[in-house]
């Protein structure tokens, strides 16, 4: 074997084994990119029932503020499933792009509950807390729009819970209290300044 | 489905008792006591009461005061070695973008364009490009670079390329060249000093002497005592120490101080009742003294009187008067990232150290539920202003989104104050919301003062409505496009400042309801 030989077949070499070294490390960024990624499968079957006319509390970023808009959702009869469908109807409008109050994808409700007639409790995905923008007033936006929206929707509700992945949270996203149960008297106090 | 089939529970909700003695102790919601809770929450409280009163302000704690031209701070000395350092981030915070990174034994340090390097334990560092000796090794700890105390002139000089003049007896330490003189006119009815500028000293007065500190005032004096030959006021002392200057008048009768409507005349004069009962003048009208610059005499608008000093017994029924700074996050709670390199935590412990500077310089008493990047869990920092008996909590955060302050009060409704000492953890700041709203309003008023855009909501923010004393948040935003504005010196100051001055006037009414 020439010389010039050797060195070539000794280059290949190590550029073959770079190679599939590179692989390796691209392998294992995409594995781990892919268990990052928010779980966007459909979490509950669609529900069937006549379009309805709901009002969406929807959060402005700029300039801090709450709006109610006009919605129609196909709504069953049962009412936490009724909450549920206004709720991920709301949520929606946060996860496409561009959107006034950007949710992380993921984001949506799992289930609500509604526990002695005046209690919702709400059940979100992890994905939206743990990807929420931290902030004050972007938490803040985010539980007035969704509570308000329960309130608004859902007659005889005055308290509402929020749970994230059935378990309770200290934070939204280390600002806005998620242990507390939010009334009605405090909410419309704080929609009133988020006009 | 029921959702507690699933979930199982909430939490039991905990109730915070109030006993005679003052102790706090914490009963679930059937009033049965969890042994278990109630002493390692006892211990965590007990623990935090006694760094809260070694870090208090009536603990003497060491500091050095720097006054500039735009500001004026005063910063914690620590000691190594037999040796004063003092942390050098936290020096050159107020007048610029300044960062820090370790690598390795090195700590490298960026002020606005220039740059520093230290290494651990070295005697020498590298200041703009410019090696120079240390008179003690430098200090890494924490992450934080410490530099010898006796360093600092040469360092900030180096840095700001600026005149320095260091006090050392005093720990003060004055940049370029700025300094506020007085002079003092003895007269028949008191004695005037007159300031180059204006000044707010804390003053107290006992029978026969009246004692005012300048902790943000930049005061000085080319002698320290001055004797008269005056019928109320016998002699005039200043002094430095611990970062500040004092002026001691000392008289005959008891005195009182009236400060003029510019703050840079203050006059002091016999209490109310003992004028007449002085003795005889025998003096010349005008005692041509001075401690600073030649007498000059002149007439001082009484404006402000600064009232008699509190009574041992008004002291024991009412408690100190202290504001909690409650700096958001911290360790492994970065909070928001609000730019690549700029983290809320970083942001509020900064800002945190100007409004205790601010209000100390106001003489109202500040402690920080964190003075490092150490990780406090929420409800731990109420259970901290509770234990304390803070008169005010401050929470405070930054965010990249808006522009200028938003206030915060708790998202709750008021109530009367709950009979039986029992205090619901839950809703403690039920009793004092109205204050709370209204101590924000005027947080707003003065924030307007400065220009600084600023608006006002409640809000649910944790841990507001734990805290049994009047509560505020307090979230910085940008000034301009530039994220990082929210961390500029200058920026924080005037918020700090305005805060500041909120608290002085809201005062009376937080101390009504205490």
């Amino acid at each position: 074997m020439t010389r010039a030989l050797a060195i070539a077949t000794a280059l290949l070499l190590t550029a073959v084994l770079a190679m599939g070294v590179y692989l390796r490390i691209l392998r294992r960024n995409e594995r781990e990119r892919a268990q990052n990624l928010p779980d966007t499968r459909p979490i509950s079957a669609p529900v069937a029932g006549p379009p309805s006319h709901v009002v969406l509390y929807l959060a402005y970023d700029n300039p801090g503020a709450v709006r109610a808009q006009d919605a129609t959702v196909a709504l069953p009869a049962d009412p936490a499933q009724r909450g549920r469908e206004i709720l991920h109807a709301l949520l929606g409008e946060y996860v496409k792009r561009p959107s006034s109050h950007e949710l992380p994808a993921g984001a949506d409700v799992k289930d609500v509950f509604l526990v002695s007639g005046n209690t919702a409790v709400v059940d979100l995905t992890s994905a939206l807390a743990e990807g929420h923008r931290s902030g004050i007033l972007v938490e803040t936006l985010t539980v007035a729009s969704l509570v308000k929206t329960l309130m608004a929707n859902l007659p005889g509700v005055t308290r509402v819970k929020i749970l994230v992945d059935g378990q309770e949270r200290e934070t939204l996203a280390g600002h806005a209290d998620l242990e507390c149960f939010y009334d009605v008297v405090t909410m419309e106090q704080l929609l009133q300044q988020l006009q | 489905m029921h959702w507690s089939e699933r979930k199982g529970k909430f939490p039991v909700a905990r109730f915070l008792f109030l006993d005679r003695d003052g102790e706090r102790k914490l009963l679930s919601r059937n009033e049965k006591l969890e042994t278990r809770d109630f002493s390692g929450r006892t211990l965590v409280v007990a623990t935090l009461l006694l760094v809260l009163t070694a870090s208090a302000p009536w603990a003497e704690e060491k500091q050095v005061s720097v006054y500039g031209p735009r500001v004026s701070y005063s910063l914690p000395v620590a000691e190594h070695n037999g040796q004063d350092y003092v942390a050098l981030l936290e020096a050159l915070e107020p007048f610029g973008s300044v960062s820090a990174r370790v690598e390795g034994q090195k700590w490298k340090l960026r002020f606005n364009r220039l740059e520093a390097d230290f290494r651990q334990n070295g005697n020498w560092g590298k200041v703009a490009g410019r090696k120079f000796g240390l008179p003690g090794p430098f200090v890494l700890e924490s992450n934080r670079g410490l530099v010898p105390l006796r360093a600092l002139p040469a360092i900030l000089g180096l840095m700001l390329a600026t005149r320095t003049e260091y006090h050392e007896a005093g720990r003060r330490l004055f940049l370029g060249g700025v300094a506020t003189h007085f002079t003092t006119a003895a007269r028949e009815t008191g004695l005037s000093l007159n300031f180059s500028a204006p000044v707010n000293p804390l003053i107290s007065t006992e029978p026969g002497k009246l004692k005012m500190t300048f902790t943000r005032d930049a005061v000085v004096a080319s002698t320290n005592i001055l004797r008269l030959e005056n019928p109320l006021v016998s002699s005039v002392t200043f002094s430095e120490s611990n970062g500040q200057a004092e002026v001691v008048v000392l008289g005959h009768v008891p005195l009182l101080a009236q400060f003029a409507a510019d703050r840079r005349a203050i006059e002091i004069v016999p209490a109310p009742g003992v004028a007449k009962t002085a003795p005889p003048v025998a003096a010349p009208e005008t005692a041509p003294a001075a401690l600073g610059a030649p007498a000059v005499v002149g007439t001082v608008p009484a404006a402000v009187a600064v009232p008699p000093p509190p009574t041992l017994q008004s002291l024991a029924a009412k408690p100190l008067f202290v504001v909690m700074l409650d700096a958001g996050h911290g360790g492994d709670d970065r909070g928001a990232l609000l730019s690549e390199t700029l983290e809320e935590k970083a942001v509020t412990l900064a800002f945190a150290r100007r409004l205790r500077s601010e209000l100390q310089g106001r003489g109202i008493s500040a402690v920080m539920s964190r003075d490092a990047d150490v990780t406090i869990p929420i409800e731990q920092r109420a259970a901290m202003a509770d234990a304390a008996r803070v008169a005010i909590f401050v929470s405070l955060h930054a965010a990249s989104q808006g522009r200028g302050v938003r206030v915060y009060t708790a998202m709750i409704n008021s109530a009367t104050p709950t009979p039986g000492g029992f205090v619901p953890w839950d809703t403690a700041q039920a009793d004092y919301v109205l204050t709370s709203r209204a101590l924000a309003d005027l947080v707003k008023a003065e924030l307007g003062k400065y220009e600084i855009p600023n608006s006002e909501f409640s809000a649910p923010l944790k841990p507001l409505n734990n805290v049994g004393a009047a509560a505020i948040g307090i979230e910085l935003a940008p000034s301009g496009e530039d994220v990082a504005s929210v961390n500029a010196g200058v920026y924080q100051q005037r918020i700090a400042a305005a805060l500041a001055e909120a608290i002085v006037v809201g005062r009376p009414r937080v101390e009504a309801q205490r």
